[in-house]
């Protein structure tokens, strides 16, 4: 019997628990949730300001003064502040904000998708090919696992240069978003392939099936599970891969770099960083729960076991 | 006449890092003639599903040989020459019914219209006609291990290799299911069974011979002839021979069980 397969690798285990995804509830309950929480952060945002201002940023404490000036507008600002910096130009005679974030945002996400793909890809080859061979998981996991614990801050310059080196410029910031993307991806495909009931594939040896058709009708789909855990962990990797890389790579038009502009410009209009922050969180959330709907179009069985 | 599974010296030990050796079976010894239908009895870890998984080349045998078909049993396994029901009916989640019972016919490369027409039919007769595009989830676990043995006959084997399918069944499910097992045994010439059960009326009701194994270590302490007449019905169960080959079988558990 063909026995290098490593079911339920130790080995493995250790690297990452990897737990069931949770179970989806219905979608008018996680908006609403999500609805009363939103307004919870805004009521605690606004609350503190106001608080702090009728201290004068200053409270006293036991004795101790506290320092309350996280709170004034230039730190913190109102949030109908940053809601007006969306519909207000950042350059004169220029176009609204939010135009330009949503410009931006669509750019930085084409580079965070590509990103996402290569990755995935990478990440499923690599788990499959660990899958069939221990000693090549024993050999060339842990390098995967150190790649993780470089900065991406650190990589993305050399992966500009590399880039350019070989012409490839536009294809840095995917790469840099790929680095994060490949790693979750990789682990949780490897554990779904791995973690087959050994009763499932005494079923496939019973049927003297070939290692490909227990690779195809019982691994993957038993994977699937798994590889979308990875696939929503990955989708908001991406974003933040895409917008760091774009950082050494000189792109005028990123997320990234709005994010860098409005910082230098922090004291003149502090909203702005905030309306860019507001963007790109919400680009990673979009991503996400695109990947959570697309989960429950494909994983279905395990989606309606915990209904 | 050579047995068509011949089990020789068959001894089983299950090595733990942590535990003391499991001896699951020692020394067995059985040949089995091709037609017939052999129930394996014995209490709880005796080691009759290992028995089973020996025989099907699922995990190797720690000394002994097993012989399906003259050949060795890997090469058996290879030539599919067995179908296997499981304990527990190992359904896939992300397949629908009738996609369960055509999984060993994809496997096997079986044309599409082929597959689906057997599934069908192998669905029909364990009552599960109206159930084709459901998933494992939404089924009984009676439900599912009916499923599994509609898989198991979907290719058609000549050997049936079958662990308590019916343990999770009523009683009026139970013995329609019997009947309809016995039923598939006749219709398919020179079908062999073996089945493994904890119930000592159904094993006398289905069997030509009933095989008792004792626990710790696991041991064929009795092989006892079923001799009832052929085909079985409500009344072989109220034949006095059938009360008397029950108790053979009762008394043959416990005397294993003492030793
Ligand atoms: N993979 C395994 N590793 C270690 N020990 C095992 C393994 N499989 C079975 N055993 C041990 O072998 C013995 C026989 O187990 P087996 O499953 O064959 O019993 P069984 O007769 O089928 O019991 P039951 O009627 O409860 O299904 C038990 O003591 C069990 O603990
Ligand atoms: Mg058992």
């Amino acid at each position: 019997m063909a026995e290098t397969l490593s079911d339920n690798n130790p080995s493995l285990a250790a690297v990452v628990r990897v737990d069931n995804p949770p179970p989806d509830r219905s979608t008018l309950k996680t908006v609403l949730t999500m609805l009363v929480l939103v307004i919870l952060i805004a009521l605690v945002w606004e609350g503190a300001k106001s608080f702090a201002r009728a201290q004068e940023y200053k409270l006293n404490l036991f004795g101790s003064e506290i320092d309350l000036s996280i709170f004034n507008n230039t730190k913190l600002p109102h949030l109908g502040d940053i809601a007006r910096a969306f519909g207000e130009p950042a350059q004169r005679n220029g176009p609204p904000l939010y135009q330009t974030l949503i410009n931006y945002s669509l750019f930085t996400f084409s580079e965070a998708l590509l990103g996402f793909g290569i990755g995935s890809i990478l990440g499923f080859l690599l788990a499959i090919i660990f899958a069939h061979s221990s000693l090549l998981q024993r050999g060339l996991l842990p390098y995967v696992v150190a790649s993780q614990t470089i900065p991406i801050l650190a990589i993305a310059p050399m992966v500009v240069i590399w880039m350019r080196n070989i012409g490839q410029s536009s294809l840095a910031v995917p790469v840099i978003a790929a680095y994060l993307t490949f790693f979750p991806v990789t682990i949780y495909t490897l554990r779904g392939l791995t973690s087959v009931p050994q009763t499932s594939l005494e079923l496939m040896h019973s049927y003297a099936a070939t290692r490909w058709q227990i690779l195809w009708k019982l691994r993957i789909p038993n994977a699937l599970p798994h590889i979308f855990t990875a696939f929503k962990i990955s989708a908001t990797a991406s974003v933040v891969g895409a917008v760091i890389g774009e950082l050494p790579s000189g792109i005028q038009n990123g997320l990234g770099i709005a994010l860098l502009n409005f910082t230098q410009f922090y004291n003149q209009s502090p909203p702005r960083l905030w309306a860019a922050i507001v963007a790109a969180a919400l680009l990673g959330i979009i991503f996400f729960v695109s990947m959570s709907l697309l989960e429950r179009l494909v994983v279905r069985w395990q989606v309606k076991e915990s209904d | 006449m050579t047995p068509i599974i011949s089990i020789q010296n068959v001894t089983k030990r299950f090595q733990s890092a942590d535990s003391a050796a499991v001896l699951a079976l020692d020394n067995i010894n059985l040949d089995i003639q091709k037609g017939e239908f052999v129930s394996l009895i014995g209490p709880s870890g005796c080691g009759k599903s290992t028995l089973l998984r020996v025989i099907a080349d699922l995990i190797q045998p720690t000394a002994g040989t097993v012989l399906v078909n003259d050949k060795p049993a890997a090469q058996a396994r290879k030539d599919r020459d067995y179908g296997m029901v499981f304990q527990n009916a190992t359904l896939y989640d992300w397949r629908s019914i009738i996609k369960n019972v055509e999984l060993p016919l994809e496997i096997m490369r079986f044309p599409k219209p082929e597959r689906t027409r057997r599934a069908r039919e192998m669905l029909k007769l364990v009552e599960l006609g109206d159930f084709e595009e459901k998933y494992p989830w939404q089924l009984s676990g009676g439900m599912q291990q009916r499923v599994s043995i509609a898989r198991a006959l979907a290719f058609e084997p000549k050997i049936l290799l079958m662990d308590e399918p019916f343990g999770a069944l009523d009683e009026m499910t139970r013995e329609r299911m019997n009947n309809e097992l016995l039923r598939i045994w006749k219709s398919i010439d020179g079908m062999t069974v073996i089945f493994v059960t904890h119930s000592i009326p159904e094993a006398v009701y289905l069997s030509t011979r009933v095989v008792v194994l004792s626990p710790r270590p696991g041991r064929l302490s009795e092989i006892i002839d079923i001799p009832l007449p052929q085909p079985r019905s409500a009344a072989t169960r109220d034949m006095d021979e059938f009360f008397h080959l029950s108790t053979r079988v009762r008394n043959a558990l416990r005397f294993g069980v003492e030793n």
